[in-house]
């Protein structure tokens, strides 16, 4: 773990860190990846990975409509927005 | 007469008896809110709605489950028209349109949600000191922490305020806090509990469950907040039992299993003496105690520190400042807008989950890390499954000690180990309570009992069989008020 692979990974995130973090940051993440390395002691070959417990398929269902449009109530909890969208600044010049 | 350490059992009958009004249950609950105020354990209260719901339930009496008992609800789940942060500046002004199946199902059973408590932000920590909005205090002793993420409200269960509060538990947050706090909290097994409107720290792993003072009336809220949800894909479609029913059935002839490869050597030999009483106790109730293996048992933390940072970095993308909560001042273009608004939003431990995530799920080392940890996941499950071959029941202490002084614990990883015992019941899906058993310098110390899939019942049927033959839930802390 070095800075450059912790700008990666900021960038990744879309997280920035001042200059005084960023050593911090960097340390804690090398003692945690340092950490998580002990996996590397066990033999998982053939070992098929378990993503949750519930090893089932999502049942399926009848696509029935259900939610009312309440774009009002949605926009009103955006920081930005006008009667009918979510604004940000201008993407296309 | 005070309600004030009231389990829901009794509070139901003194409302029923007319004891007490609902609205007078409302106005003392919210007295000792505010009396207990220093435990800075709510980050927003629901008080007029809450004595107006009292008000007319005077009014209009009904005979619901848990009619007029007040409840406080963790804020990481989402309340209709009420303030909910997770905890977290990036949602200081979010304002849900709508509540989560667990609220509702509690609502709809006649409670009466107090207010949000504090909590680690976005279920991120083990110690309640990450929340944005402070530290929550232990009611044990003056700068202990109750625990985390869940520990706004262990310690409102702790302080006698309300007889119950939700949690939700990623990796122990409702069994460590209840440990810490001396009370009891159950985690079902992974999809018992309607996962929609719990904002989402790990999918695989996050699980909501009661926080209350006694089995009997986690298993009273466990009858309300179990459903089967269509609108949550991972929600269990499997017959929920009446939990309260066979609550104080003999527990003579179970097996419990104690983990050989959990070496409590490691652990101060008074918490071990804590633990070694408590399984005497059982042993008077003739149960048997059998040693059991799981190799891979002491892989889950790091197990748990790859995959759950994976899924945080995934659901936590959502938080980019445009559809809700928090953004940053005059955003020169997109890109500024997403990255100072996330990086003014979350805090440090958060940020470093996401890094840890970003990590660990990146091209080069998905294999390495993601993979491997869910190899290994695969691997304790099989551990258990093996070791409930041979046991009904597994038992730990629920956690390392007694609760730490706040400040205490400045090392990631450490703070990470505080989940030891706990994390492993999280990988595996598995149902785990932890019930006070003992002190430890005038503070609590609790033990977890892990069961088999599905088989909440028999761990609150375990858990109620030593609360009728002992105390320690029933001790209350030297409370300071302000």
């Amino acid at each position: 773990m070095d800075k450059e692979t912790v700008a990666t990974i900021s960038y990744l995130s879309r997280l920035s860190f001042d200059k005084e973090n960023e050593e911090k940051i960097t340390k804690d993440l090398e003692n945690i990846i340092k950490f998580v390395d002990q996996l590397d002691s066990v033999d998982t070959s053939d070992i098929e990975p378990l993503k949750s417990p519930l090893e089932k398929t999502a049942k399926t269902r009848n696509d029935q409509i259900s939610a009312q449009n309440r774009k009002e109530q949605f926009l009103k909890n955006a920081p930005d927005a006008n009667e009918d969208y979510f604004l940000v600044p201008r993407v296309v010049e | 007469m005070s309600i004030q350490f009231k389990t829901i059992k009794e509070l139901s009958s003194m409302l029923r008896s007319k004891e007490v009004s609902n609205y007078e249950l409302l106005q003392e609950t919210y007295q000792l809110v505010k009396k207990y105020k220093n435990l800075n354990a709510f980050i927003t209260l629901n008080e007029e709605n809450a004595l107006k719901k009292a008000r007319d339930l005077d009014n209009n009496p009904s005979d619901l489950t848990l009619s007029g008992i007040p409840i406080a609800q963790k804020d990481l789940f989402v309340t209709k028209d009420l303030r909910t942060t997770c905890g977290s500046n990036m949602l200081s002004n979010f304002i849900p349109p709508y509540s989560a199946t667990v609220i509702e199902n509690l609502e709809n059973a006649g409670c009466i949600s107090i207010g949000k408590t504090n909590m680690d932000e976005f279920a991120m920590g083990s110690s309640n000191e990450t929340s944005f909005y402070g530290n929550v205090n232990n009611p044990w002793g003056e700068k202990l922490v109750p625990g985390g993420s869940s520990g706004g409200s262990a310690a409102v269960v702790a302080a006698g305020i309300v007889p119950a509060a939700t949690g939700t538990d990623t990796g122990g947050s409702i069994r460590q806090p209840a440990s810490l706090c001396g009370i009891t909290g159950i985690k079902p097994t992974y999809g018992r509990i309607s996962r929609w409107g719990m904002i989402a720290f790990a999918s695989s792993l996050d699980q909501a469950g009661p926080m209350a003072r006694t089995a009997e009336d986690c298993a009273i809220l466990m009858n309300v907040m179990c459903s089967h949800d269509i609108k949550d894909t991972t929600s269990l479609d499997e017959n929920i039992p009446d939990f309260t029913k066979g609550l104080d059935a003999p527990i003579k002839g179970l097996k419990i299993g104690i983990v050989k490869e959990f070496d409590l050597s490691k652990l101060d030999s008074n918490v071990v003496k804590v633990f070694e009483d408590s399984k005497k106790h059982y042993e008077s109730l003739g149960v048997e105690f059998v040693e059991v293996s799981l190799p891979n048992i002491n892989l889950s933390v790091p197990t748990y520190y790859v995959v759950a940072p994976a899924e945080c970095s995934s659901n936590l993308s959502r938080f980019d400042g445009v559809k809700f909560g928090k953004r940053c001042n005059d955003p020169a273009d997109l890109e500024d807008l997403y990255i100072r608004s996330r990086s003014e939003g979350f805090g440090d431990e958060v940020k470093r989950r996401i890094l840890i995530g970003s990590y660990v799920l990146s091209a080069g080392f998905y294999d390495a890390y993601y993979k491997k940890a869910q190899q290994v996941r695969r691997l304790i499950k099989n551990d258990f499954d093996n070791a409930f071959k041979y046991v009904d029941l597994i038992m730990s202490p629920t956690t390392r000690g007694t609760a730490f002084e706040a400040g205490s614990m400045s090392d990631p990883i450490q703070m990470y180990l505080e989940d030891l015992f706990t994390v492993p019941a999280n990988l595996a899906g598995l149902p785990g309570i932890s019930i006070p058993s003992g002190s430890l310098d005038s503070k609590p110390l609790g033990i977890q009992l892990i069961g088999n899939s599905l088989q909440e019942s028999q761990l609150l049927n375990v858990a109620h069989n030593f609360q009728m033959t002992s105390d320690w839930h029933l001790r209350t802390p030297p409370l300071r008020s302000k």
